[in-house]
């Protein structure tokens, strides 16, 4: 699996941040309880079409840096609430947690809520240690690029529809 | 030689910016100009990625560097040699202007860690500093525990490491958090 295999190349990644650390501190560097929870039962993994009007998608990180999400929405029209989401997330389980959290949090919340969640709020309810707040910055901005993309979806059809040009975002 | 090297990186630009999978960096650029760049597709393209990835550092140029043959001004690309130089001595001089502040303050738990490019500065019940080379995003992130995750590009017109997203400058930041959480003032410059 894509998942496990990217947070296995993590983890071996992250272990060069311990090697450092005399045996005395180790303890505080294992995941904190609500990580491993999420890496072993990971909420709403899967995908929407992104071509589904309905659907807002948001790809954030780079390979190179170690961390890819993909967070997707689906909207309802009518009432601007995010109805559902799934991720899919490569790199470290803080990543695979922090993503998960954002697809639990933006359910049946309107867009202009969730672009107010901020990844410090992912990062104490994770209890992320220093070096994985990053991970926590990844999935607020990945929230934020799925409703700027199903804006930006929305309004290119709706000046379709019209006949007018629109600037996409 | 210049004109087709420059044709090459327009349409380098081009194809990044149009591509369906590009990625956006989480990096603090927010624009579209600046993800594609920091994107794993940049690292493909080995030689001419390190010039063409470090014009999105540089916005205000990007449109002008592609109007016409107009001559690229390669004194402020940050080249992978340069970023490695200019981000160890500063890590390097935050180290010992830490390491002196550890000693002139007499905090409970002070330590201070550096190993694999990774600077780590303890303040014991205070909290954890976290500063790191990006190299594949030409930045250096901080874990704060009263900012949190930033991340800094180097900005050659002020000599200064930057977070785009609020134009801080990364020493700024530091001196007037320390002297918050330690109620001593230090000065990084």
């Amino acid at each position: 699996m894509l998942r496990i295999a990217g947070c296995a190349k993590k983890l071996v990644g992250t272990a060069s941040f311990e090697t450092q650390v005399p045996a005395t501190r180790v303890l505080s560097r294992f995941y904190h309880e609500r990580v491993v929870d999420h890496y072993d039962n990971p909420r709403n993994v899967g995908s929407f079409d992104k071509n589904d009007p309905t659907v807002g998608t948001g790809l954030v990180g780079a390979p190179a840096c170690g961390d890819v999400m993909k967070l997707q929405i689906r909207v309802d029209e009518k009432t601007g609430k995010i109805t559902d989401a799934r991720f899919k997330t490569f790199g470290c389980g803080s990543a695979i947690a922090s993503s998960s959290v954002a697809t639990e949090w933006v359910k049946g919340k309107l867009m202009e809520e969730v672009v107010t969640i901020k990844n410090t709020e992912i990062a104490k309810h994770l209890s992320l240690p220093p070096v994985k707040l990053h991970c926590s910055m990844l999935a607020e901005d990945a929230i934020k690029a799925a409703v700027k993309d199903y804006l930006a979806k929305r309004g290119s059809a709706t000046a379709a529809g019209t006949g007018e040009k629109s600037a996409t975002a | 030689m210049m004109a087709s090297k420059l044709l090459l990186q327009r349409r380098l630009f081009r194809f990044l910016q149009l591509s369906p999978y590009s990625l956006c960096s989480f990096s603090s650029s927010s624009s579209i100009h600046g993800s594609p760049f920091h994107s794993v597709k940049a690292t493909e393209i080995s030689s001419l990625s390190t010039s063409s990835r470090n014009f999105c550092s540089q916005k205000s140029n990007l449109v002008d560097q592609f109007h016409g043959p107009a001559p690229i001004d390669y004194s402020s690309l940050l080249q992978e040699g340069d970023f490695h130089r200019l981000a160890e001595s500063t890590i390097h001089n935050l180290q010992e202007k830490f390491e002196d502040y550890g000693d002139s303050i007499d905090l409970d738990g002070f330590d201070i860690d550096y190993g694999n490019d990774v600077l780590t500065v303890k303040l014991g019940e205070l909290g954890t500093y976290v500063l790191n080379k990006q190299t594949p995003n030409r930045q250096l992130w901080l874990s704060s525990p009263l900012s949190g995750p930033s991340r800094f590009d180097w900005d050659q017109d002020t000599k200064a490491w930057i977070y785009r997203r609020n134009k801080a400058k990364l020493y700024k930041i530091l001196e007037d958090e320390l002297e918050q959480l330690c109620g001593k003032t230090i000065v990084l410059s």
